[in-house]
């Protein structure tokens, strides 16, 4: 019986149920299995001694899965006694959530490394040595967390092979080619990943170039693996290359199929942010550690460049995961009901929230660091205009289209008024124009403390502030035009909005850099004198990007209801439904709260590899003079 | 005490404070249609954030908001020592009522979050098969939409009325937990592909299992009494033809 979703807390069918049984980079649990780099310090003893747990973990797996064999009975085997699929759920989210740090840190890392390298050529020492070190300083907490990605994967691998035998057998038929050279990227990403780490100090000066060549192979592999895995994941809910009884006829297309390239997209995306926000996060907590003014400086340095960063790429988050949701319905309509109108609309409801809070929280963080900026009044006198836009446009962003009501209240489950802010096209209008606020602040944020001294910059700020405000009228327009218009116009029209975003950001910014060149810079950014409700911001910041992170696993995993495969390989285990969205709340909330607790300890070893001498900031890597000037 | 002391520039921020939300709460829960209190909880969340952040900007707006109610100077005017000792009441009263409110006993039923599309299995969508006249609606020919009228009007309207709009002479006695549906609405058919909007014309509320009282439309071939709730059976034709006319007639076009 298909209609047991249908109502929400009324009737648990199942125990806990339609998991996430492949839900991230997971790999081949085979993979995992792949030793790396070893070395002399605290932190890869103890990254090795876990990968060999790992290993053995994965061993026990696949010997459990060839002893059982596809007997008949067999199929959804007891394993130890525990609710696998709760296992599954826990043990696949942890690791999707460590893949994506350890995933998405070396791509900022490197980045700001080749502005430091960048830095060097042109001869600002200083400069250099910032960048240096806070690149050095994000992949510091690489290997420890490498190792619980491998450490998660592996128990995720034994977990699936030993739980769910028929439905491995099937993914390995399918893909067995891919689950070769996987081990072979992984390991190749392994190797990257330490050399990069800890040849860090020995490739600086003229061989700088081979340690950026380095971080590059490992942001490629990482990359190729992480795609690789999609592969598995998005078959599970879009498959294709394959007939209807599940015969492949084309690994290619099996590869590719409809939801690959969204996936990929959205996950390179997030996973940015992700990763951001988590060193972000770390970096408020040395703040607030922290003894002298110098580190500081330097810890609040890092953690506005990881907001800025999560900031930039959470532009782009909502279009990614509605690109990605479209290619969900055009496979089939069942996704979009499902999603959007069914069993997971009011999921939704709350990902509108927890997405309102990361956003307001990274703007007011932003908002928060003018008053690093002496002089700055003239443009904090704009924060509490873009907040009350802000708060008014996740009030419509967040608006549900069907309200729950007492009796009394009833309308008839629709708002004659409000129910209009419910359906996409006024969503679409108020999170886009969310993004042209953020932006704004962002250009105040340049703007504070220096003034232009290019003959046109009257006319020139004019212009630029005229396109900001041109960008947002023909968003609106856009918006209210496709509201009345059908579907496929409707979804066009939302692609022509984010089409005219990006246009009016690249426009503005590129007036920007001109209007700012040669500068005279009145106020320097006073490192290091953020108030400390911006770390604890931060903070929450980190937990709330993983909250959210862990609540759109089970979305898209739970999108495919009672299959395994969608629409090829039923899922027939006895409890194939989906728990209560309060059930879901508190399982997501205890993976949270078991990432944090792996995280700190992560953190913790990281911490064990800096002398006392390097614990402030003194390593060789700590640039002397940070705590006034410069901009990030 | 003076009556400018009371103008708004002049009162002290945590008044101005309080004026905002009570003035934004009093607008939300007075409007009509009424607003559903989840709905205000939510709007009232999002405000209060926008308020703290106003307020935490700043360190002189901490300090003003803080030293309000931790201080009272020697000389102040009564007007602000009254709004003090107001606001310290008011606060924890009002606070006091919210939470009595939510927990004092009822007869009404409990607030229940509705689904407006009730999810249906792949394996019973991906069964329907659209037929070729149907599938493509350029080609809609004009008497089957006729037809579609006519069977709307003698079956439908009575509760999602004449213009398609959820307003038939039957459509109050189904106000809770939902009003039959608006299909001139763009957040019902629009959304939706003609084998979802067939499945659920035909299989109806399912004797109420989706909260929705709509009876089904056809008979299952395998349950001969489950269409006892009516007096009419659709055949598949003219499922498809009041489909068909449902969608001409609000100008909306089946998602694809």
């Amino acid at each position: 019986m298909v209609f047991m979703t249908n109502r929400f807390g009324r009737r648990r069918r199942a125990r806990l149920v339609r998991l996430l049984l492949w839900s991230g980079q997971s790999g081949h649990p085979q993979t995992k299995m792949t030793g790396q780099a070893g070395t002399k310090t605290t932190p890869a003893r103890v990254g090795g001694v876990a990968r060999i747990l790992a290993a053995g973990c994965l061993f026990a797996a696949v010997q459990s899965a060839y002893s059982q064999g596809l007997a008949p009975g067999s199929e959804y085997p007891a394993v130890a006694g525990i609710d696998s699929r709760l296992a599954a759920w826990i043990a696949a989210q942890l690791h999707l959530m460590f893949a994506a740090f350890v995933l998405a840190v070396p791509m900022f890392a490197l980045f700001i490394e080749y502005l430091g390298w960048r830095a060097t050529r042109h001869g600002d020492a200083q400069e250099a040595g910032r960048y240096d070190w806070l690149a050095h300083e994000m992949a510091r907490l690489l290997p420890a967390a490498y190792s619980l990605t491998a450490i998660t994967g592996a128990l995720l691998g034994f977990l699936l092979f030993t739980a769910y035998p028929r439905f491995m057998g099937y993914l390995t038929g399918i893909f067995g080619p891919t689950f070769v050279i996987y081990p072979l990227f992984f390991l190749a990403e392994t190797l990257c990943l330490y050399f990069w780490y800890y040849a860090w100090d020995r490739l600086q000066g003229e061989r700088k170039w081979l340690h950026l060549w380095l971080g590059l192979l490992l942001n490629i592999f990482g990359t190729i693996v992480m795609f690789i895995a999609d592969a598995w994941a998005t078959f599970m809910m879009t498959p294709a290359g394959v007939d209807q009884q599940g015969h492949l006829l084309s690994l290619y297309d099996a590869v590719w199929n409809p939801g690959w390239m969204p996936l990929n997209i959205h996950r390179l995306v997030a996973n940015i942010t992700f990763g951001a926000l988590l060193c972000s996060a770390y970096a408020a907590y040395r703040f607030l550690m922290a003894k002298t003014p110098q580190d500081k400086a330097l810890y609040d340095w890092m953690g506005y460049t990881g907001n800025l960063i999560a900031l930039f790429t959470m532009l782009f988050l909502p279009f990614a995961g509605y690109y990605f949701g479209f290619e969900l319905f055009a496979f089939s309509a069942t996704y979009g009901v499902t999603l959007m109108g069914g069993v997971l609309s009011w999921l939704f409801i709350i990902q509108a929230i927890v997405i309102a809070v990361l956003f307001i929280g990274a703007a007011y963080y932003s908002w928060l660091g003018l008053l690093r900026i002496p002089g700055s009044e003239a443009e904090q006198r704009w924060s509490p205009l873009f907040n009350g836009l802000l708060i008014s446009g996740f009030i419509v962003w967040a608006t549900p289209h069907t309200m729950a009501a007492s009796i009394e209240e009833s309308t008839g489950g629709f708002h004659p008024v409000l129910g209009a802010l419910g359906v996409m096209a006024p969503k679409m209008i108020a999170v886009t124009l969310v993004l042209v606020v953020l932006y704004a602040s962002y250009l105040l944020y340049r703007r504070a403390g220096r003034v232009p001294v290019v003959s046109w910059h009257r006319t020139g700020t004019l212009v630029q502030w005229s396109a900001v405000g041109l960008t947002a009228l023909a968003i609106t327009a856009l918006g209210v035009y496709g509201y009345f218009a059908p579907a496929e116009v409707r979804i066009k029209t939302s692609i022509w909005q984010i089409i005219v975003l990006i246009i009016g950001i690249v426009a503005t910014f590129a007036l920007d850099l001109f209007l700012l060149r040669g500068a005279r810079t009145v106020a320097e950014v006073r490192w290091g004198t953020l108030p400390r409700r911006g770390q604890y911001v931060l903070i929450m910041l980190a937990f709330v990007i993983v909250w959210l992170m862990a609540l759109m696993g089970y979305a898209r995993s739970g999108a495919r209801l009672n299959w395994h495969v969608f629409g090829i390989m039923q899922d027939t285990s006895a409890g194939a439904g989906l728990p209560s969205l309060g059930e879901v709340a508190v399982i997501i909330t205890a993976i949270t709260l078991i990432f944090f607790v792996l995280l700190a300890l992560a953190f913790s070893i990281s911490g064990l590899a800096r002398g006392p001498a390097s614990e402030s900031g003194g390593d060789t890597h700590s640039p002397e003079a940070l705590t006034h000037g410069g901009r990030a | 005490m003076k009556l400018r002391d009371f103008r708004l520039p002049h009162l002290p921020l945590p008044s101005r404070v309080f004026l905002v939300l009570a003035g934004i709460f009093l607008l939300l829960k007075l409007a009509r249609p009424v607003i559903p209190g989840s709905v205000i909880v939510l709007y009232m969340g999002f405000v209060m954030a926008g308020i703290i952040i106003h307020i935490t900007l700043t360190d002189h707006r901490i300090r003003e908001f803080n030293e309000f109610f931790l201080s009272e100077p020697e000389g102040e005017p009564t007007a602000t020592r009254a709004q003090r000792w107001v606001l310290l009441a008011v606060i924890p009263l009002s606070m006091g009522w919210w939470v009595y409110d939510t927990l004092r006993p009822t007869y009404a039923p409990p607030v229940e979050i509705f689904q407006r599309h009730p999810t249906v299995g792949e394996e019973i969508l991906g069964s329907i098969k659209v037929p070729d006249w149907v599938a493509e609606p350029a080609k809609w020919s004009p008497e089957a939409i006729a037809k579609g009228k006519v069977l709307y009007e003698a079956n439908c309207a009575v509760c999602h009325g004449e213009k398609l709009d959820g307003t038939g002479p039957a459509a109050e006695g189904f106000r809770y937990p939902i009003r039959p549906a608006n299909f001139q609405d763009a957040g019902t058919i629009a959304q939706l592909t003609l084998p979802y909007v067939y499945w659920r014309l035909t299989v109806g509320g399912i004797q109420n299992q989706f909260n929705s009282p709509m009876p089904r439309w056809t008979t299952p071939a395998d349950d001969p009494e489950a269409s006892t709730l009516h007096s009419y059976d659709f055949t598949t034709e003219e499922a498809w033809e009041v489909i068909m006319y449902l969608y001409r007639a609000t100008g909306h076009e089946p998602r694809k």
